[in-house]
């Protein structure tokens, strides 16, 4: 025992201690004069040794001293590998040898000497992938490790090793993120992988396209073009919908840079979701074609509703739906009213009159397809159609147009509908010769189907709808109709034998409707009459044309997409909103979904219910890149549409950056290396140094323990024996 | 002047309210979708021009796709079924007792909601007599939207005939005057008497003259007329971009 590793650690403050020691000494040293006068001399010695001797022992008990002892210890330093996971990884290796990832692998664990292996035993090795964040690995997974789907993040996997490593190892082609001007707290070594001097590859490096157009208006989208090794080339760039071609252009790639850039414009014709892809066609000695094409949803709607209506003469009907339609600034009307028939006698010269031709010919052979929907108020098409006009309004509502019928004399008694395709089309049948009444007063009501139907919800209030049609006025003229197996009857007349008033039904990719009434005004001019204003005539108005022209807010189901286009083995999330009906709430709304994949099969998939009351959440893996179908089906209706799912190599850009990794070793203090020995002569002069040292140190109090005790309770005792036997006590 | 299916509607009615007391009537008469109604007022002379309708109604049947009732229909402010009218036509020659202020509620409520009122001042004295008192009501009624002259553009001088100036029996005002909310005139107003222009006995025979212009200045009024109806039904639908190449081109012959 070396006496300086020997501390006190006083329990009371020394200068007590002293003070006990002085008064203790004081004390045993009058005792001792007190028993010499009544004791022999060895005697009062003994018993006066043996009081400072039990005073020493408390005294240094008090003093608690303490033996340290100090240790030197050495450990090695902590070395982190982190192997790029990147999806460039994936593409191949040197000689086409395996994967960029297999070369790696090897470089770690194959040769004579196992790279692995022989830094293990030098350093503390600690192994890491590299994907979107660090994670750890055991050497054991090193040989199943798969190619991530993510680039990796360099920059954010530091972070996390920050103050765990000493030095690092990345070996990596390059192809991964790192922030302009960061840096590392510990020296990074990289190992190059892949050849940049043999690398060829044409990709889309990046598109600007709106995620949302207008129908009718022209979009434009942004595509560039990255090139390796193929400098100096013209190569074409092609917009497709699906299969079909859109836009095709040439772009020239330049010499120095290897990128073009080429805009390519289309005009979206329909509303929707659109799946386009932009792609250059495979180039010969190309390193990798996936990242040849990208995928780009387009949702297509429409800037305006833009409706085209003919009313067969001036009407109040005609001035109450016109002053609800040009109310409405998402409608664009485009109206003709017939003022003069061929049977009424002009008394004026052209120019005194403000008549117009009207264009039939125009309007129902060239145009009708730029409209969204098309109205027939009480219109007598048989004094103006051929029959071809009426059978391309039947072609306009087949291809997804809209067409509603507002009834009236004209409609059926004169309209001279029957046995043309108009009557195909409609979802009402005339019933029997009658073609119209007057002079009836009938009262209105929901039927069954309206009391659900979106388009005769009017009131956000379940019920207050039924109370509401109750109020409205009733109509003095009626055109009796009956429905067809695909009408669906949503206002009906109160009669016992009732009449539909307001009839939908669909037609090919288009809807229907007939309002067999020109009296619909008076339920405008009955609520304003009884001062409950004209709100719920102007919502009809406006639902039915919204309903005609599937606007989505009316659909019993809406689907939204994912903002960024799904990839394969990454999951899928849409979320789907379901039209609470109160008829179906009560019984719990039942709702199912399937998703179909590119070769047919219906695959796995989940929907459950999220956050409010019909919300849904529908989720899929998708494995294989393609066109998925998804069908959600409630008792409401249902909801069919495709979405493209790409796979995990689209955008990528494959080229091994090597100078990244150069400078990444240059801004931490490390170094870009050639292989394996060369790391390892690195590493010889690094080795020494990072060797960390440090002291260990253990304290061993002295005192405190019961051998002590037991020493001073002996001395004590024997002192009270050898009293009582000398006669003192 | 009531006609004979008006007269036997109205017996029937009223018997089956005798028959039938619980019995409400329907919101809305049996109307047809084009005809006057009279609004017939307290005070002054509610009917200056009685036999107006037939000649008007004759010549828009004749001239127009419009059908019309050739009879009018006659309403005081306070019957429920003003609202189902889609003409209502006052007119007089003498300051008329004011109304109250439920009748001016209901105008107002009529106008502001699509409806068309058309008023004639068959005297033609600006600030006496029918004038004084009905500009008095719109001020009432619409104290921020005096009656003020029509512009040249305004569709009621387009709506189916291309006119400049507006005839009647008498030549006071060239013009129409009107109370315009946004796109929709609903109160149009002359002072020309248009009816009296119109109106014919029992023999077919005008009943007044239109001095000084003659014949062609009730021509101008049966125009006039024509044009105020098909407004009434049309709204601003000449205002259409549609027309404009059109009526440019036949207004600068």
């Amino acid at each position: 025992m070396n006496p300086s590793q020997v501390i006190i650690a006083p329990i009371f403050p020394l200068w007590v201690i002293l003070i006990l020691l002085i008064l203790g000494s004081i004390f045993t040293f009058f005792q001792f004069r007190l028993m010499r006068k009544r004791l022999s001399v060895n005697r009062s010695l003994s018993l006066f040794l043996m009081r400072l001797a039990a005073l020493s022992l408390l005294i240094l008990f008090a003093l608690n001293p303490t033996w340290t002892v100090r240790k030197e210890a050495k450990v090695s330093p902590t070395l982190a590998i982190l192997l790029d996971n990147s999806p460039g990884m994936g593409m191949p290796g040197r000689e086409g040898k395996g994967s960029r990832l297999d070369e790696a692998r090897a470089l770690l664990l194959d040769g004579s000497r196992p790279l692995l292996k022989y830094l293990s035993e030098r350093f503390d090795v600690r192994l890491y992938e590299v994907g979107e964040s660090l994670k750890a690995l055991n050497p054991e997974d090193l040989a199943t490790l798969k190619v991530g789907e993510k680039r990796a993040d360099l920059g954010a996997g530091l972070a996390q090793l920050s103050g765990k490593a000493s030095l690092a190892l990345l070996v990596s082609d390059g192809s991964l993120e790192w922030g302009e001007g960061r840096s590392a707290d510990f020296p990074i070594f990289t190992l190059p992988i892949g050849e940049p001097e043999k690398y060829r590859d044409i990709l889309i490096k990046a598109v600007k396209a709106p995620a949302m157009a207008f129908r009718g208006r022209e979009v434009e989208i942004d595509v560039q073009v990255k090139s390796y090794g193929y400098d100096g080339l013209r190569v074409p760039v092609v917009l497709k919908d699906g299969e079909k071609l859109l836009k095709a252009k040439d772009v020239r790639l330049d010499e120095k840079t290897g990128e073009g850039t080429v805009s390519l414009s289309f005009t979206p014709e329909e509303v929707g979701s659109q799946n386009l892809s932009v792609l250059v066609p495979r180039q010969l000695g190309e390193s990798l074609t996936a990242n040849n094409t990208v995928r780009l949803p387009l949702k297509v709607v429409r800037d305006k509703i833009r409706i085209l209506m003919i009313t067969g003469s001036p009407s109040m009907s005609y001035r109450y739906m016109r002053m609800a339609l040009k109310n409405d600034p998402s409608i664009d009307l485009l109206s003709f009213v017939i003022l003069r028939l061929p049977s009424n006698i002009l008394n004026v010269p052209l120019q005194e009159q403000s008549l117009i031709p009207f264009p039939v010919e125009t309007l129902f052979t060239k145009e009708l397809k730029d409209f969204d929907l098309l109205i027939f108020d009480d219109f007598q098409s048989s004094l103006f159609f051929k029959a071809q006009y009426l059978e391309n309004v039947r072609d306009f509502v087949k291809k997804g147009g809209a067409f509603a019928i507002i009834g009236g004399p004209a409609f059926i008694g004169e309209g001279g509908y029957a046995g043309t395709a108009i009557e195909e089309i409609l979802p009402v049948r005339w019933a029997g010769k009658e073609g119209y009444r007057r002079n009836s007063p009938l009262g209105v009501k929901l039927s069954r189907a309206g009391r659900v139907h979106p388009l005769t919800r009017l009131s956000p209030l379940e019920g207050e709808d039924l109370s509401l049609w109750g109020e409205m006025s009733p109509l003095d003229g009626v055109n009796p109709l009956r429905p067809k197996s695909s009408g669906t009857v949503l206002l009906e007349s109160t009669e016992e034998n009732s009449w539909p008033i307001l009839t939908v039904g669909s037609y090919g990719k288009g809807r229907v409707l007939v309002l067999a009434t020109d009296d619909s005004w008076k339920w405008y001019m009955g609520m304003v009459a009884q001062g409950k204003g004209n709100w719920a005539y102007l919502r009809l108005m406006e639902r039915m044309v919204r309903w005609l022209t599937k606007d989505p807010s009316l659909e019993p189901v809406q689907v939204t997409f994912p903002e960024i286009s799904g990839t394969t083995g990454q999951e899928t999330e849409l979320r789907v909103r379901v039209q609470e009906d109160p008829a179906f709430s009560k019984a719990g709304m039942a709702i199912s979904a399937s998703v179909i994949n590119p070769e047919g099969s219906k695959i796995s998939s989940q929907i459950k219910p999220v956050g409010q009351t019909g919300e849904y959440l529908l989720s899929f893996l998708p494995g294989k890149e393609g066109t998925y179908k998804v069908k959600v089906e409630t008792r409401a209706g249902s909801w069919e549409e495709s979405m493209v799912i790409g796979g995990p190599a689209e955008n990528l850009d494959g080229f091994p950056n090597h100078e990244l990794l150069k400078k990444i070793s240059a801004s931490t203090r490390g170094k870009t290396l050639t292989g394996g020995d060369d790391f390892l002569k690195e590493l010889k002069s690094y080795e020494e140094g990072a060797r960390n040292r440090f002291i260990e140190e253990s304290r061993h109090p002295l005192w405190g323990n019961a051998y002590i005790f037991i020493l001073l309770l002996t001395l004590l005792t024997m002192e009270w024996y050898f009293r009582r036997r000398w006669g003192l006590i | 002047m009531i006609s004979r299916r008006g007269f036997l509607t109205f017996g029937l009615t009223l018997a089956g309210g005798l028959f039938f007391p619980a019995l409400k009537l329907p919101q809305c008469a049996s109307f047809a979708q084009f005809f006057f109604a009279q609004i017939k007022y307290r005070g002054g002379e509610w009917d200056p021009n009685p036999q107006f309708v037939e000649a008007i109604v004759e010549e828009l049947e004749l001239r127009t796709s419009i059908k019309a009732l050739p009879e009018r229909r006659i309403v005081n402010l306070g019957d429920p079924n003003l609202f189902f009218c889609p003409f209502l036509y006052i007119a007089g020659r003498y300051e008329f007792e004011p109304f109250t202020a439920q009748e001016r509620e209901i105008l107002r409520r009529f106008l502001s909601h699509g409806g068309f009122l058309f008023a004639e001042d068959t005297m033609g004295a600006r600030g006496f007599g029918f004038d004084r008192a009905f500009n008095r009501e719109i001020k009432e009624i619409f104290p921020d939207h005096p009656l003020k002259r029509l512009p040249s553009d305004h569709s009621v001088y387009r709506s189916f005939y291309l006119i400049d100036s507006v005839g009647g029996r008498q030549r006071v005002n060239p013009f129409l005057e009107g109370v315009v909310l946004d796109n929709w005139t609903p109160v149009i107003y002359c002072q020309n008497d248009l009816s009296g222009a119109w109106e014919r006995d029992k023999f077919g025979q005008w009943v007044h003259e239109c001095p000084p212009g003659g014949e062609p200045q009730r021509s101008s009024a049966f125009k006039a007329g024509i044009n105020i109806i098909v407004y009434s039904l049309t709204s601003d639908y000449k205002k259409d971009l549609v027309h404009h190449p059109f009526i440019q081109r036949r207004q600068n012959r």
